[in-house]
């Protein structure tokens, strides 16, 4: 567990430092307090518009900050040699890989932790109303085993693609399962669907981690809908994903286990 | 004496689209005795990284064998005894040189801080254990990565070039440590470019190229066989060479005639021969074999056919007698 802790805390010192995640990490802070301002474009309620605006800013930001972390992670540690003294060291290469993941959620943790405290002190000064932060936080904690998922899939992918491919097939992953999921989902249980369709979907559903549990947002920004039985759906969505993120990890520790590093 | 390390057939192939399999590294028969300081060579491409990678378990060979301390290769338990180096190594920046040896410590279980303090004070970087690593020269770093080797008290070492890029300073600082490392009984095998540097603190070398081992063995049994310059005036050329003496090249120089042989070759014939001829000895001058020329020897005859590398007795001037 040792080595696992100490890789751990290793990435995430690296990642506050990485001067490309700081400045996507400003980018998303100076639109969470700039969005206020933003509200008068849109025609709909001043609230429902910042609170939309503000989730949409966090879970955009961390989104790109999961994706830039983890795709270059592996493949920096060999070509800088660092994995070399560090695996010459009794450290199993599944130490090695769950170390890094577990650095990168920390450090994707913290920075959503900065954003969330921003977007919840932009909120309380806009609307003067410190009763709605609590319920407009649930959304970056969903957010957050969201992009804990995101990047246990790009760690996955690190293990045997290079960054750039990894980049666009774990963001094109992310953008599938957030937006497509809930269409694959409906035309499998369709009765009208026809049978390869439903096999086709039924696959997708299976294979593509479904992001979209945890855009849980419109019941927070629209307070006419709501999630029923609350408690038991954030339980049951974080248990898959727990899940899902142990598969992707199971199967990165595969393959980096038989990778010429 | 037992071995460090023992490999038999050790072999590392990678497959080409255009070559089919490759070996980069080929049967691999390696020999490396506890205690002692053991040089790797070879040139750019030649597979040591690839040897090294393969001890360490980092790469897994395709075919062959291998045991570093007496454990199969890749068993976890001998990394708790050995440490590396790697050629050029990067640490993470941000650290300081006191929070590098902890983070590397700390993958042993190491905590000890004395420890760690006694380490840098080893390799004379006590004063800038609060420096980051990106303020560290590269000869610090080098430094640096020799202290974090020594976390475990390893009793083999793995140095790829160690001394690569540094300046002479710290070359020598880098020597003097690991000549260290043996009186502490430590054995250490350095791949190296730097042949003057091998030749000054290596027991035993082996000299591998193209992914085969060539020469390996005592760097004084592979050193002996030097040659012997014997400058003379008032002898014939043609004479000398009418001698017949093996594996030797005579040639004319103005005023006289140039002998170059092995050492072993019978001087003193020549000298009598000279005598004889009424002739004036010149110069005798021993050479001593260097690790340098063994090397580019080695490395040399495996890309020059067989029929012209056949050392004979030639003539290089038409100096008529």
């Amino acid at each position: 567990m040792r080595p696992i802790i100490s890789i751990a805390s290793t990435t995430l010192g690296e990642a506050i430092r990485r001067k490309v995640l700081l400045i996507i990490l400003l980018i998303g802070i100076l639109f969470l307090v700039i969005a206020p301002g933003l509200g008068v474009l849109s025609a709909r309620s001043e609230t429902t518009v910042l609170r939309g605006m503000l989730l949409g800013v966090i879970q955009l930001t961390s989104a790109v900050i999961a994706v830039v972390l983890t795709v270059y992670m592996i493949p920096n540690e060999i070509e800088r040699r660092t994995i070399y003294t560090i695996l010459s060291k009794p450290v199993q290469r599944w130490q090695f890989l769950v170390g890094k993941y577990l650095g990168a959620v920390l450090s994707l943790g913290l920075m959503m932790v900065l954003m969330t405290t921003v977007m919840a002190f932009t909120f309380y000064l806009q609307q003067r109303d410190f009763t709605a932060v609590p319920e407009l936080v649930k959304a970056p904690v969903m957010y957050f085993v969201q992009m804990s998922l995101l990047a246990a899939l790009a760690v996955f992918f690190s293990t045997f693609v290079a960054p750039l491919v990894n980049f666009f097939l774990s963001g094109g992953m992310y953008i599938l399962g957030s937006l497509f999921n809930p269409f694959f989902q409906t035309l499998d249980q369709s009765p009208t669907t026809p049978l390869g369709a439903k096999i086709a979907a039924k696959l997708v559903n299976v294979i593509l981690p479904n992001f979209a549990n945890y855009n849980v947002q419109n019941p927070i920004i629209n307070p006419g809908q709501s999630i029923a039985n609350e408690g038991a759906y954030y339980f049951q969505v974080s248990v898959y994903g727990l899940f899902y993120i142990g598969i992707l990890l199971v199967g990165g520790i595969l393959v980096f286990d038989r990778r010429e590093v | 004496m037992a071995a460090a390390i023992e490999t038999t057939k050790l072999t590392k192939g990678y497959k080409s689209r255009i070559h089919g399999t490759v070996n980069v590294v080929d049967k691999l028969d390696l020999h490396v005795e506890e205690g002692e300081i053991f040089g790797f060579l070879g040139p750019n491409g030649a597979g040591k990284t690839t040897t090294i990678k393969m001890l360490l378990g980092i790469i897994y060979p395709t075919s062959g064998e291998g045991y570093v301390l007496g454990k199969e290769i890749g068993d976890m338990d001998v990394h708790r005894l050995i440490s590396y180096v790697p050629e050029r190594p990067y640490y993470y920046e941000y650290m300081t040189g006191m929070e590098l040896l902890k983070f590397y410590g700390s993958l042993f279980g190491i905590t000890d801080v004395k420890k760690f303090e006694a380490l840098l004070e080893k390799v004379n970087l006590h004063r800038d254990a609060s420096k980051t690593i990106s303020q560290y020269s590269k000869g610090m770093q080098q430094r640096v990565g020799l202290a974090q080797s020594l976390l475990n008290d390893p009793k083999l070492l793995f140095l790829d070039e160690p001394t690569g890029g540094l300046d002479p300073i710290a070359h020598r600082e880098i020597r003097d440590l690991i000549l260290s490392f043996r009186d502490e009984g430590r054995t250490v095998f350095i791949s190296s470019h730097e042949l003057s540097e091998v030749e000054l603190i290596c027991d035993r070398v082996a000299i591998i190229n193209r992914g085969v081992i060539e020469r390996q063995g005592k760097l004084s049994d592979l050193l002996s066989g030097g040659r012997v310059e014997i400058s003379a005036e008032g002898v014939p050329t043609q004479f000398i060479s009418d001698m017949k003496i093996n594996d030797a090249n005579v040639r004319a120089i103005p005023g006289g005639v140039l002998l170059d042989m092995p050492e072993e070759a019978d001087i003193t014939a020549v000298i009598d021969a000279v005598r004889a001829q009424k002739g004036k000895l010149l110069s005798i001058v021993p050479r001593k074999k260097r690790l340098e020329d063994l090397f580019v020897e080695t490395v040399r005859d495996k890309s020059v056919a067989p029929a012209a590398a056949k050392k004979t007795l030639t003539v290089e001037s038409g100096d008529k007698p």
